[in-house]
């Protein structure tokens, strides 16, 4: 039982090179050996057979819990470049399909605003009240390892019978005898999807990708991703593009590509180190970048292969033109082949540069275009494109997003809310999504009671411009009522002039306390 | 509850939370991806969707309930998984500096 600490890298630039992902000593490690070694000390039956371990099948990070909490709770002896071709291994061989990470992707991709909503009321209460319910439906297990789950959280957690919604049911029956069934049923382990996609060929990697992206609080991007392998699913990076508001994109490091298609990459983006989650989907590359010690700083991405892949449009930056204003649009995508078409309404005045991954225009709409709309290059259409006179209303997102305090000599840094304005617009056809528009940002009293206790003063600020929400620090608050914590509930107020005419929305933000058991999927 | 008076502020709330059938609107706010907030009190947040119903300052009582696994999947428990996590703080309100996250960083 001993909590026998794992070395940890170094966060420098230098040791991110150093041990980036994909180091010659981990590709040299004889997994099934390990195994064998290691792991069927307590894992293997009278026959020899390994157990539990083969009747369970997860992510990369699903499995990097389990290969940790051995190291931790049972003295698994492994050397970090060990339990990383072990994950690996094991991610490869009993890993998810593609389809059966769908719709449970936000917690890979550290979105941890998120409002889960299960159709099972009982499986929220059961599974989700302590933990994500993304955490359960990204695993496959036979019943028989259900059932030990169970067994395991009753032993290991002990209390959990006694806590709300636990003590005052039969938890372990209902857990036995209904949420076993409906997690066997709902998530079993020899699913077919996982044998047809260990047939399917795997996508080619190396080589240019164009990529486009979207980061709260500071706007859009875009850039070319260089890929070149240096082993069998290990890749070197190097990114160059810009921001939207003129700024560099400059970066490099490494991806691994576990199950096929799960790209996990460590990057270091202009001095700040990045995490890449990206789920590859044949030319396509699809999910979230963040900064590495501050998750909730991290852009949406879409990128698509170039070399060998298909002529595509991604995504118009910005995703809006307003009739009568002259407005340059980047227009990205990849193998551009032909000619840009815009629907009738919007002219190009002028073309300023255009290369295979990104065209550049200054366009001006009129009326006539008043909609949404998907932009045509040759034979690619895509991206949105949305044309409007009057914007109709706003909305706050996240509309509800959760914030912690943090520093004040303490190990975890403070966590951030940031928010964004989306505007809407109306048509003929009804109501349409305009996109991100710049606002004035503020806070106010969520209730009564955050009124009462102060909580706009102690809980930290937001940037009126930026609509980036820094909480206050941690630890006990002298100045507050009973030394309290600087938490707090806010109101988030966006304000933006639609033709001289306020237009507002509101979110809630609750600020809390920090927390230390922060695994990769929460 | 008629022959009960709430006596503190968090027995207030419940007893406006009852009657404004705040119920499904607790439920809901349960569910915000790996946070807690039904385990009397929450973690992150209280049963009524807000900060005022948490056990806070946290330093305050941190190890009564943290110890026997009231947030495993935030706060590690000493009772059972993590027995030295606290070794270096034996006063959470005055130690609380040296608590540090149980999960190795970059371990992927």
């Amino acid at each position: 039982m001993n909590n026998k600490p794992i070395a940890c890298a170094t966060l420098t630039a230098l040791a991110l090179v150093a041990s980036a992902p994909g180091d010659a000593a981990e590709r040299q490690i004889n997994v099934p050996n390990l195994i064998m070694e290691r792991c069927s000390i307590c894992h293997a039956d009278d026959l020899g057979r390994l157990v539990r371990i083969s009747a369970q099948r997860k992510t990369p990070e699903g499995w990097l819990m389990t290969v940790v909490r051995m190291q931790q709770q049972h003295d698994l002896g492994l050397s970090d470049d060990e339990r990383r071709a072990l994950v690996k291994y094991l991610a490869d061989t009993q890993g998810l399909a593609p389809a059966e990470t769908e719709g449970a992707r936000y917690v890979l991709e550290r979105r941890l605003n998120t409002v889960e909503n299960f159709s099972s009321e009982q499986f929220t209460q059961m599974c989700a009240r302590c933990h994500s319910g993304a955490r359960v439906a990204l695993q496959r297990r036979t019943a028989t390892e259900w059932e030990r789950l169970v067994n395991f959280h009753l032993s290991q957690f002990p209390t959990l019978e006694y806590q709300a919604l636990g003590r005052d049911r039969d938890w372990f029956g209902i857990a036995t005898n209904e949420i076993v069934p409906y997690l066997a049923k709902n998530f079993a382990y020899g699913d077919e999807q996982w044998q047809k996609w260990k047939q399917t060929p795997r996508a080619p990697v190396a080589g240019e990708w164009s990529l486009s992206g979207h980061l709260p609080g500071r706007g859009d991007f875009n850039a070319v991703m260089s890929v070149s392998q240096r082993a069998n699913d290990h890749y070197a990076l190097e990114l160059r593009g810009n921001y939207a508001d003129g700024g560099a994109l400059i970066g490099q490091g490494a991806a691994v590509v576990y199950t096929g298609y799960e790209w996990r990459g460590k990057v270091e983006i202009n001095g700040v180190e990045m995490r890449q989650v990206f789920a590859l989907k044949g030319d396509i590359l699809e999910g979230r970048m963040f900064v590495a010690d501050h998750d909730e700083v991290g852009a949406d991405v879409l990128a698509a292969r170039q070399d060998g892949g298909a002529s595509r449009v991604l995504a118009v930056q910005p995703s809006y033109l307003k009739t009568g204003t002259a407005t340059e649009l980047s227009i990205i995508g990849s193998n551009f082949d032909g000619e840009l078409v815009l629907p009738a309404g919007i002219k190009v005045e002028k073309l300023l540069s255009r290369t295979p991954g990104r065209i550049v225009i200054r366009a001006l709409a009129d009326k006539r275009a008043l909609g949404t709309h998907q932009v045509k290059v040759g034979a690619a259409e895509g991206g949105e494109l949305a044309v409007f006179d009057k914007l109709d209303r706003i909305e706050v997102v996240p509309p509800y997003a959760i914030a912690r305090v943090g520093g004040n000599g303490g190990p975890a840094p403070k966590v951030d809310a940031r928010f964004e304005a989306l505007a809407w617009a109306k048509g003929p056809r009804g109501e349409y999504r305009v996109g991100y528009v710049p606002a004035k940002w503020s806070v106010a009293p969520f209730n009564e009671d955050a009124k009462r206790d102060r909580d706009v003063e102690f809980a930290g600020s937001i940037d009126a411009k930026t609509g980036v929400f820094t909480p206050s620090f941690a630890g006990p608050n002298p100045l507050r009522h009973l030394m309290t914590n600087n938490a707090g509930n806010l109101a988030v107020i966006a304000e933006i002039s639609a033709g001289g005419k306020p237009l507002t929305a509101q979110g809630q933000l609750i600020v809390t306390v920090q927390r230390w058991n922060n695994p990769p999927i929460p | 509850m008629k022959h009960l008076k709430a006596l503190n502020q968090k027995a207030r709330l419940l007893d406006q939370a009852v009657a404004e059938d705040q119920v499904e609107e607790v439920i809901a706010m349960s569910a915000v991806a790996g946070c807690t907030a039904t385990v009397d009190p929450g973690w992150e947040v209280d049963a009524f969707g807000g900060v005022a119903g948490l056990c806070q300052p946290m330093e305050a009582d941190l190890y009564g309930c943290a110890d026997p696994c009231w947030w495993p999947a935030q706060v590690p428990d000493t009772m059972m998984t993590y027995p030295d996590w606290s070794k270096d703080a034996p006063s959470a309100k005055e130690n609380w500096r040296n608590l540090d996250n149980v999960f190795p960083k970059d371990a992927l």
